[in-house]
């Protein structure tokens, strides 16, 4: 093979994988016509969003979500590349830096591309801002990585598996349910606004770390027979605890509205959780990533630009996911 | 002849911890190098980072006399890698994987010879590799391996998986290739391949050399292939 051939050979990889994956999860007209749905509807909601922002503000959410874009599609490829290089087919060019350096141009180039059409949909006037912030976020992902792989040769007693396998047990939420409370008290002095704000943050916060969920066991729970419900529910008994201890609690010290926070927010994380199952007994963890990331910005921007239509589509979400997860149990792939 | 393989004093580290340290390894150009060695002992440590898939920690590295101790992409550019069945790529098929890294199928298949008939390729080149069996996995990625036309290959572990037909003609074509020209370093489970297959071999235990295999030792095992193995499991045992 000449080396002609071999400069684009990772990026036409990956982009196979993904095209044909693309295409595997919209086979069926009806996927195709729910995902043609979310897309407009998506694109409609930025679109109103960012319309009636002042032009400061805009400019401001747009590059903020610019960096973060930009930042997530830097650690993608560089996690990518690192698969390559250790796992991959084609280890020799992802260990080169000529050919590395075209296969991070390449995605960042569509990335640039996609920011920039729905950019020039949204609101014209913030190009100036989305396609610099994502550069930088590319950039500080780059950075941060050449830090972070240092720090893991100093992971040998691998810690965080520990801390894992703790937080999957109900005293996790237990304990996580008292560190809240004992926030909550704090700022009781700070004035009923600040203590809404205290019980939103720190239930999501905290939650976060209760709801994490294993790629590679779920995918083992799914070949050894478990529906997507159970593994739901077993994954789901630490935030219960916390629910169980944290909303009673809340309501004692703070009233009843901080406690419908608390719970409300549990329940969102609950659903991020459930979508993050379903989307892996699909698919695997980094394109299920993405989908979940994208789902969940959707349904964020339905909330926001038309909040009678969330249950709807929110069902419709988790009924087309949960219909093809279902097929999935005890099937070896 | 200069050796194909050099290793001296050759150390790997995964996770911060070292997991291979003082190998001392030379494999002939045109054999067959097989590595044994209970679970965890540093088999497919030491191969990966042979292939440049990790770096050496400590030691050198030399292959075909060219000093590649710290330099993973030529050890990746040497040698024809298979990558572990599981981790091959579920929506590709077959004939995307061998083309990705061989280019023209036609040239691909004309590398692989012999090895078509004996993994069964010819069947499995249009088949999704998210429909595949384990074995199934297993044929394309060391047909992976190959692919490239590399004179230098790696297997870690090929007949795992491997139906017992499959594991018989698989040996039977990777010796003649062997007799061929080819070098082969493989790692492996099964003693009587590594009597009756391999020229030369090593044991590793707990990261280190437990016991070098020549080929006069590997000649008198394929004669009484069961003292052998009672040796052997005596020795993985203590």
């Amino acid at each position: 093979m000449g080396a002609s051939e071999r400069t684009h050979r990772l990026f036409r990889h990956d982009w196979k994988i993904a095209t044909n994956a693309v295409r595997a999860t919209f086979a069926a007209w009806q996927d195709r016509l729910v995902a043609a749905i979310l897309l407009l509807m998506a694109v409609a909601g930025l679109r109103n969003g960012f319309a009636d922002l002042p032009w400061l503000t805009a400019l401001w959410a747009g590059g903020a979500v610019s960096l973060g874009v930009g930042m997530a599609a830097g650690r993608l490829v560089l996690a990518r590349l690192a698969f390559h290089a250790f796992d991959g087919l084609l280890a020799a060019d992802a260990l080169q830096l000529p050919f590395r350096r075209r296969y991070i141009g390449a995605w960042h180039g569509i990335g640039i591309v996609m920011l920039s059409g729905i950019t020039l949909i949204v609101r014209p006037s913030l190009l100036i801002v989305s396609v610099p912030a994502y550069l930088v976020g590319a950039l500080m992902a780059g950075l941060t990585a050449a830090v972070a792989m240092p720090l893991r040769i100093l992971d040998a007693t691998r810690p965080n598996w520990s801390v894992r396998a703790w937080l999957r047990h109900p005293s996790a939420g237990v304990a996580a349910a008292i560190i809240l409370l004992l926030v909550l008290l704090q700022a009781r002095t700070l004035g009923p606004n600040v203590a809404l704000a205290y019980a939103g943050v720190g239930t999501v916060v905290l939650t976060l770390a209760l709801t994490d969920v294993d790629e590679s066991a779920v995918r083992f729970m799914t070949i050894a027979g478990y529906g997507s419900g159970r593994i739901v529910l077993r994954l789901s008994r630490t935030l219960v605890s916390f629910v169980a201890v944290a909303v009673p609690g809340c309501w004692l010290i703070l009233g009843a509205a901080p406690a419908g926070i608390v719970a409300a927010a549990s329940a969102l994380m609950f659903g991020l959780m459930a979508m993050r199952v379903l989307a892996y007994r699909l698919h695997g963890k980094r394109f299920a990533d993405v989908l979940v990331l994208v789902l969940a910005g959707l349904l964020l921007l339905v909330g926001y630009a038309i909040p009678f239509a969330l249950p709807v589509i929110a069902l419709a979400v988790f009924w087309h996911l949960q219909h093809r997860a279902a097929a999935k149990t005890w099937l070896l792939v | 002849m200069n050796p194909a393989v050099l290793l001296a004093g050759a150390a790997v580290d995964r996770n911060g911890q070292r997991v291979v340290q003082e190998v001392d390894l030379t494999v002939t150009r045109g054999s067959w190098f097989g590595v044994i060695g209970a679970n965890g002992s540093g088999k497919t440590s030491l191969l990966r980072a042979l292939a440049g898939r990790l770096p050496f920690a400590a030691g050198s590295c030399l292959v075909e006399d060219e000093d590649l101790s710290a330099d993973r992409a030529g050890r990746a550019q040497r040698f024809g890698f298979s990558p572990p069945a599981d981790a091959l790529p579920e929506a590709l098929r077959a004939r995307d994987v061998l083309e990705l890294i061989g280019g023209d199928l036609d040239a691909v298949r004309a590398r692989l010879g012999a090895l078509q008939a004996a993994l069964g390729l010819a069947p499995l080149l249009d088949r999704w590799i998210g429909d595949c069996s384990a074995g199934m996995r297993q044929r394309i990625a060391i047909a992976a391996a190959f692919a490239g036309g590399h004179a230098l290959v790696i297997l870690d572990e090929p007949f795992n998986w491997l139906d017992p037909v499959a594991m018989f003609d698989l040996r039977e074509t990777l010796r003649g290739m062997v007799d061929n020209g080819l070098t082969l370093v493989t790692a492996l489970h099964d003693l009587a391949t590594l009597a009756t297959a391999c020229n030369a071999g090593l044991m590793l235990a707990d990261g280190q050399v437990a016991m070098t295999l020549d080929e006069d030792m590997l000649q008198a095992a394929a004669r009484d292939p069961l003292a052998f193995e009672r040796r052997t499991i005596d020795l993985l045992r203590s």
